[in-house]
């Protein structure tokens, strides 16, 4: 057959020259095709933080994955992507991947991260520092659960917990049957994102009475910050203390629009991007007001700076300062009407100053009012949380916002930190009439501690709060998502501008040559899984068709056989005839 | 080694063809340039069956859990130029007579296995994923292989002059059957729900009772005489 073939080739090659195109071009245009990607699963996941702060590199280094996939409990880990689920995390599980060089660890976030019970999310959340704190080569992915994910799990947990512990002939039978599965990334390695600005945005009331007025300045940082970026929502750090200073903003500047109520006090507005990186969003703007520019609000008579930063929830309000505040001085002034009115009017809440000096030796700085502190601005941080340690700060479990009149209704509350509508509204009103108070001078007019400002048309508006808080928590605003032209910036521009006059923005972006912070690219991936049986397999298979194959050739080539068998039982029928 | 599970698809897939080609004496027949005469007239009716349907049948609108069979069955009865084609290649070919037919099935049956079965071997079982249907489409074409002789011979035992009256309806029942055999198969899939492994079992059961049958007659007729 094959000489006659290669005549019939031999003839195509010899007479017609456009033949063999028609022939040869396709058939070589398809040998050299790309495969297309066909997987049992593909699912998009966000990859851990990656950024330099400082100089210092945090986080997870590498972006690509191409690797097998098993489950912890395998015994061979190296350079095979670690599958985890949520409530099987631990430290020690994460720390024996990372010793076998594990290729990439993935953990399975479940569909409903707030049905969790507590103890897992409070384990997960005082991880999530420690993960980031030292730096990976290996990629660490968060994927959320759906089905085939989980089946994908369960299969490969079953392979992984069976090795080594069957004989040969079960091995060689499970290989036959298993399924293992390939996990690829697609996308290239991560890359330092170049000229990455983070928008600030400032705006401000104008107070009456003449040049030389005394200036408050209310800021709050909008970013969140989490183990994943993508997956960072942040509602109570900081979307609570965003809505408040919206609040105050909206309360404020419909009392400075009516003549009498026009106070002698300038309010000064900012929202600062790049909190959760050390405040880079305040610094630049500091810098830029103090340093470069001939007049500024800051420069002239600043009252006090007041930051706010996770007010959502708790029954404790905590004013953080770096130096006790004296007596006679606005700062002062506002330490006791805050005391005033908690006592008065929510005696159920506690207050309490914390007293902590500002550490410039420190990697990050602790609150928000120290960037003020060190350029001898009097601030204080006013927050729920004791310390600026603690991991609701910085965790992707706080994502949800329980108000009484939402459909999540009366049941449990959620597993991790969490924004109470209730008491964010109750924080915004003690905030609200704190201010007020120091801003109309009323304790010196004599005013009674439990006179309430904002009641009736002037109330606090819980509806607002709560839904600037939905929307807030409506998209991960990680420092390295939200870009200038985002439309995190520009809602909240358009916001302040309702009640704002002068609203501008402001941007950092990372020095060249020695750069404050870096972000790296990358941070959402889709990964395919695919199914592959194992290289024995193939063998297997080959070894199995060869049987067949010989089977077919003996069968074949004593057809003849059967033939006479036919014929032989067919005769005696004609004979009978 | 994803080229590897490609080589042996390809190789469960072909080498039947090949071992069928060498032990039936065709070669000895320089039947080479007529067989890839018969693929091209199975390229051609195809076509045109490909035109016909296109034409002629609209697109169903019902809905996809529904199984239109009707409609199917009238697209089955589209495949009767098989048998037409089959019986060109076998009246212009000058072969001896029974070579005839296997020169014609062989033809026939490669030219599928190529136009059908090469490229999504070459395309699916060439990638990283693993599936079982790259080895259940080898299967079938060894099955295809052996139903094309048989519907090669039925048609040839048809279109006999000296063909008794008592076969006329023997004949006729397995050149239905040929023809809508894949109708069938689709019928039985639809209402049994059966897995991949058992169709292609059921497949191979089918296609081995019409062979039979089809042997059965043809030596029959053959030696009768």
């Amino acid at each position: 057959m094959f000489e006659e073939a290669s005549e019939v080739f031999d003839n195509m090659f010899k007479s017609s020259f456009p033949l063999t195109f028609i022939v040869f071009i396709p058939a070589v245009l398809i040998l050299v095709s790309p495969l297309p990607a066909e997987a049992a699963h593909e699912f998009t996941v966000y990859r851990m933080q990656q950024y330099d702060l400082q100089g210092q590199p945090y986080g997870t280094r590498n972006a690509i994955l191409n690797t097998e996939a098993r489950t912890v409990e395998a015994e061979v880990l190296s350079r095979r992507c670690v599958i985890m689920k949520l409530a099987d995390f631990s430290y020690e599980k994460y720390q024996k991947a990372l010793r076998q060089s594990a290729g990439a660890v993935v953990i399975i976030l479940p569909k409903n991260m707030s049905a969790l019970p507590q103890d897992i999310v409070q384990q997960f959340m005082e991880l999530e520092p420690e993960l980031l704190a030292t730096e990976t080569i290996i990629p660490v992915y968060f994927a959320m659960e759906d089905d085939e994910l989980l089946s994908i799990y369960t299969q490969t947990l079953t392979s992984s917990t069976s090795q080594g512990s069957l004989s040969a002939a079960e091995v060689l039978l499970h290989t036959a049957t298993a399924n293992g599965f390939q996990m690829v990334t697609s996308g290239a390695q991560s890359k330092a994102v170049s000229d990455w600005a983070i928008t600030s945005l400032e705006g401000r009331l104008a107070g009456v009475g003449g040049e030389d007025l005394p200036t408050i300045v209310v800021v709050a940082h909008y970013d969140s910050f989490g183990v994943a970026p993508w997956l960072s929502y942040g509602a109570d750090s900081n979307g609570s203390g965003v809505s408040l200073l919206l609040e105050l903003a909206r309360l404020f500047s419909k009392l400075y629009t009516y003549k009498r109520t026009h106070a002698g006090y300038n309010l000064l507005f900012f929202l600062s991007g790049g909190g959760k990186f050390n405040y880079q969003g305040t610094k630049r703007w500091l810098e830029d007001n103090l340093d470069h520019t001939d007049s500024s609000l800051l420069q002239d008579n600043v009252a006090f700076v007041l930051c706010l930063d996770t007010l959502g929830n708790g029954d404790s309000l905590h004013l953080h300062v770096s130096k006790p505040p004296k007596e006679g001085t606005p700062q002062h002034q506002l330490l006791k009407e805050l005391e005033l009115v908690i006592s008065s009017q929510y005696p159920e809440v506690k207050f309490s100053m914390v007293h902590k000096k500002i550490n410039l030796a420190d990697d990050m700085l602790a609150w928000e009012h120290e960037r003020f502190g060190i350029r001898r601005l009097p601030a204080f941080t006013l927050s729920h949380l004791p310390s600026h340690r603690l991991a609701q700060r910085s965790s992707i479990m706080d994502v949800r916002s329980v108000s009484p009149s939402s459909h999540y209704g009366v049941g449990e509350p959620p597993a991790g930190p969490y924004v109470d509508m209730k008491k964010l509204g109750r924080n915004t009103k003690i905030v609200a009439e704190a201010l007020a108070r120091v801003v109309y001078n009323l304790t010196e007019k004599g005013a009674p501690g439990d006179l309430q400002i904002f009641t009736e048309q002037m109330q606090v508006q819980e509806e607002q709060l709560s839904a600037v808080v939905e929307w807030l928590t409506a998209q991960p605003r990680a420092a390295q998502l939200v870009d200038k032209d985002s439309s995190v910036v520009s809602t909240l521009e358009y916001h302040l501008t309702r009640y704002l006059k002068d609203v501008k923005k402001h941007y950092v972006k990372a020095d060249k040559r020695d750069p404050e912070f870096v972000f790296y690219d990358q941070l959402k991936q889709t990964m395919n899984a695919y199914r592959v049986k194992p290289a024995i397999f193939d063998l297997l298979l080959a070894v199995c068709i060869a049987a067949y194959l010989g089977v077919m050739y003996l069968a074949i080539q004593n057809f003849g056989v059967l033939y006479s068998v036919v014929r032989r039982i067919t005769q005696p029928k004609t004979k009978t005839h | 080694m994803t080229l590897f599970h490609f080589g042996n698809c390809f190789a469960l897939a072909y080498f039947p063809y090949f071992i069928t080609y060498k032990c039936s004496g065709l070669s000895e027949y320089n039947a080479f340039w007529r067989c890839v005469q018969a693929g091209a007239t199975y390229l051609f009716v195809q076509l045109c069956k490909m035109l016909f349907l296109a034409t002629f049948f609209p697109t169903w609108e019902g809905g996809a859990g529904v199984y239109d069979f009707v409609g199917e069955f009238m697209k089955a009865t589209v495949d009767l130029a098989d048998l037409l084609g089959l019986h060109l290649v076998m009246s212009r070919n000058a072969g001896k007579g029974e070579y005839k037919i296997m020169v014609a099935a062989m033809g026939w049956a490669t030219a599928e296995l190529i136009m059908s079965r090469c490229l999504p071997l070459w395309v699916g079982a060439r990638g990283i994923e693993f599936d079982w249907k790259y080895i259940q489409m080898s299967f079938d074409s060894n099955i295809s292989l052996v139903h094309y002789i048989a519907m090669a011979a039925v048609v040839w035992m048809f279109t006999r002059y000296d063909l008794p009256k008592s076969y006329r309806l023997p004949v006729t029942v397995l050149l239905a059957l040929c023809v809508y055999k894949a109708f069938l198969m689709e019928l039985f899939v639809h209402v049994f729900l059966l897995g991949s492994w058992t169709v292609l079992l059921v497949k191979a059961v089918v296609t081995g009772a019409i062979s039979l049958c089809s042997l059965f007659l043809f030596i029959t007729l053959v030696h009768s005489n």
